[in-house]
């Protein structure tokens, strides 16, 4: 946020630059025409009335005038010289605040050649066919030259259908889609149906006064079922009738209007519809693009670290990033073991072990701390034979 | 006025990274917002490809389009287009519109468009224009490029269809190519843009961060809402590194809810795990009796033990 802060200050200062200096050079470019424009006239009247000599007066003007012009011109170009300041000065705040190269990145963590585009347009495609931008997925086929089967694009273009109609702010295909696939959508299509009702008496809270008639009676056809879930934001869309009239955009309503809804409802219904493919709930590509953004950062402050401390290469197993990303709880997908004794992550051939008393520590761990025939749980006082550790799998 | 336009570009897109921060986001307009942040990168990654259409289509469809340089990239569209015709022109132009700069970051690519040229009058056989053009544009070489061009000139004593090192690489059609990628990279460097993408960066560390063993072994162990799991993402997260964790992270297998103290971790007599809620919201379900979802084996709830994970 800060560094926003910082360039947006200078940008800032670059445009308020420019303006006065604009508004500078007009003014002193207007004097000057005027100047001359005068200058002129004079000239004109001398020329009619015959007389064809100058005189010292005049001859003096006109000197005038030409130095005044040149200074007006190395005002005007020391006024841009000024502005060039503070656009290198952007130039710079942007380099101090924002990173340009990441490419240094990933000769250290990952592998040179970087991801293997074959597949890399594969996955953009399939992420585009799921959100319902088909035509911009097949453009992408076309440029890339890959194909993708039919019997995989055929889920999608009803998909695609429906949500162009939501994008012109028509909720019909939907609720026929949802009408078709009630019994597989399960709980969730009522969710989903009530948002879209919703948005529909929106749009005609948008059109105005005259679809007065026409909400009411959308409402009562439209909205009975769900009145036990949705109570509060029934409440909240009847509220907003009392200002019809006075316009919604001013009242404290307002907010139902934001375009932003229809974005939503476009996500919502891709969810539900991708769910209902049998497919992950969150774009892969998406998720693993945000988990990405969170991830960057700090191996990018690593790095830094790493320089300053001028250790060569501290990434001896390549096979594991060198610090712990935290990602929130959501985007945890697997159980991870690792031992609390090793701080080791468990894998096929170090599995985590139970000990009879209900601890749990990896199967290494479980050897070193053998003696003899005997092992005493690390944290509690059991004695047990080694042997009785049982193998588990979270 | 370009300056001002520039100007006026840059504050729009400190407005919208702006907005990320902006303490009234809600919710919907955070992710709203990521969706912009992916679609942005996604134009770049194609621009950067060199999918264009594919690029100015996304950039239309999402509404992002003063977000992205595509101009800046139409540009070199041109460019890059006229030199995979063969025409050095268009390049020659773009150089000499940005000699400066192009002096400043040492950029060999004008030399090397001559060089290409005089190897093509070889190709037409015509030599003598050869060591014209060689006289006119190629005389004032320094360093390293002394070598490349006495390479060059050798090929006047050779035809276009030699066998010989390393004349018969230096007619090879896909110096063109390279020529485009050498125009790429020195533009990049023009624009202070990455030489990489930023979105298949990106896309890498989520990859590494996100991927566990886990996401490699049995079937079984898959779970659909993993990113990694999916099939191409799991063969494109193939050659990176895993993740990195040092703190046991467990999750229930059925649920995908975390273990711990609210959710204690239930071992069943055949080793697998699973969360305290889940085992008994399934025991409610089957009348008292487990079913393991992995083996199908069938349990009482009492056969689940507690485990102690520190």
């Amino acid at each position: 946020m800060d560094c926003i802060i910082n360039v947006e200050k200078e940008v800032d200062n670059v445009i308020g630059k420019f303006s006065s200096v604009q508004d500078k050079t007009d003014q002193i470019l207007m004097d000057l025409i005027t100047n001359l424009q005068k200058l002129q006239r004079d000239l004109i009247f001398l020329s009619t009335s015959n007389q064809c000599e100058l005189s010292g007066i005049q001859t003096v003007i006109i000197n005038q005038n030409i130095a005044k012009i040149r200074d007006t011109i190395s005002q005007v170009a020391m006024n841009h010289r000024e502005i060039h300041g503070a656009v290198s000065k952007v130039g710079k705040v942007l380099d101090k605040n924002f990173i340009s190269n990441y490419s240094h990145l990933t000769s250290d963590t990952f592998k040179q050649e970087g991801l293997n585009p074959y597949l890399l347009n594969q996955a953009i495609i399939e992420h585009f066919l799921r959100q319902g931008m088909l035509e911009i997925g097949e453009e992408l086929m076309r440029e890339a030259k890959i194909s993708v089967p039919e019997e995989k694009k055929n889920p999608f273009s009803e998909l695609n259908d429906i949500l162009a109609g939501l994008k012109k702010h028509n909720v019909k295909p939907a609720l026929e889609w949802i009408k078709a696939n009630k019994e597989k959508l399960g709980d969730r299509h009522t969710q989903l149906e009530f948002k879209l009702h919703r948005l529909q008496f929106i749009e005609y809270l948008r059109q105005g006064v005259h679809k007065q008639k026409e909400m009411i009676e959308y409402a009562r056809q439209n909205f009975q079922s769900f009145a036990d879930d949705h109570e509060k934001e029934m409440q909240s869309l009847m509220g907003s009738l009392v200002f019809l009239k006075s316009g919604i955009a001013q009242s404290p309503y307002s907010h139902l209007l934001d375009p932003i809804n229809w974005n939503e409802i476009c996500d919502i219904f891709t969810r539900d519809a991708c769910s209902l493919l049998g497919m992950s709930v969150e774009s892969p590509l998406s998720v693993t693009f945000n988990a990405g953004t969170i991830a960057l950062p700090a191996l990018l402050n690593l790095r830094q670290v790493m320089l300053q401390s001028s250790v060569p290469s501290v990434w001896t197993t390549k096979d594991e990033l060198p610090i712990p990303i935290d990602l929130g709880k959501n985007s945890q997908y697997h159980s991870i073991f690792a031992c609390p004794i090793l701080r080791q992550q468990s894998n096929d051939s170090n599995p985590p072990m139970k000990l009879i008393c209900g601890h749990v520590i990896s199967k290494d761990a479980l050897n070193k701390l053998t003696i003899g025939n005997k092992l005493k749980c690390p944290y509690c006082p059991v004695e047990q034979n080694p042997t009785d550790a049982r193998q588990i799998q979270f | 006025m370009d300056e001002l336009d520039a100007a006026k570009c840059c504050k729009r897109r400190l407005e919208h990274l702006k907005e990320y921060c902006n303490p009234r986001a809600t919710e919907t307009s955070i992710k709203q917002w990521k969706k912009r942040r992916l679609d942005r990168m996604l134009v770049e990654h194609f621009l950067r490809s060199g999918y264009y259409d594919s690029a100015i289509k996304l950039a239309v469809h999402s509404n992002i389009e003063h977000l992205t340089n595509i101009d800046l990239f139409l540009v070199s569209r041109q460019v890059e287009e006229s030199l995979l015709r063969k025409e050095t022109g268009q390049c020659l132009a773009w150089c000499h519109d940005n000699k400066s700069k192009l002096r400043k970051i040492k950029s060999p690519l004008e030399f090397n468009l001559r060089q290409q040229e005089f190897i093509e009058f070889i190709r037409q056989n015509k030599r003598i224009e050869a060591i014209k053009h060689a006289r006119k544009y190629l005389s004032c070489v320094e360093g390293d490029q002394k070598i490349d061009l006495q390479h060059v000139m050798g090929l006047l004593a050779f035809s276009p269809d030699t066998e010989v090192e390393p004349y018969r690489t230096l007619f090879e059609e896909s110096r063109w190519s390279n020529l485009v990628e050498q125009f790429r990279q020195a533009n990049f460097k023009l624009y202070q843009l990455s030489p990489t993408s930023v979105f298949a960066i990106t896309l890498q560390s989520g990859l590494s961060a996100l991927k566990t063993p886990q996401c490699y072994s049995k079937e079984t162990e898959k779970n659909p809402d993993c990113p990694v799991c999916s099939d191409l993402l799991n063969k494109l997260a193939m050659p990176l590194p895993c993740s990195h964790c040092s703190q046991s992270r467990l999750v229930c297998h059925i649920s995908g809810q975390p273990l711990n103290e609210h959710n204690h971790p239930m071992v069943l007599p055949n080793g697998n795990v699973y969360g305290e809620l889940s085992l008994k919201q399934m025991a409610i379900d089957n009348g008292g009796k487990i079913i393991c979802p992995r083996s199908k084996e069938v349990y009482d709830l009492k056969d689940a033990e507690k485990v102690y994970v520190m």
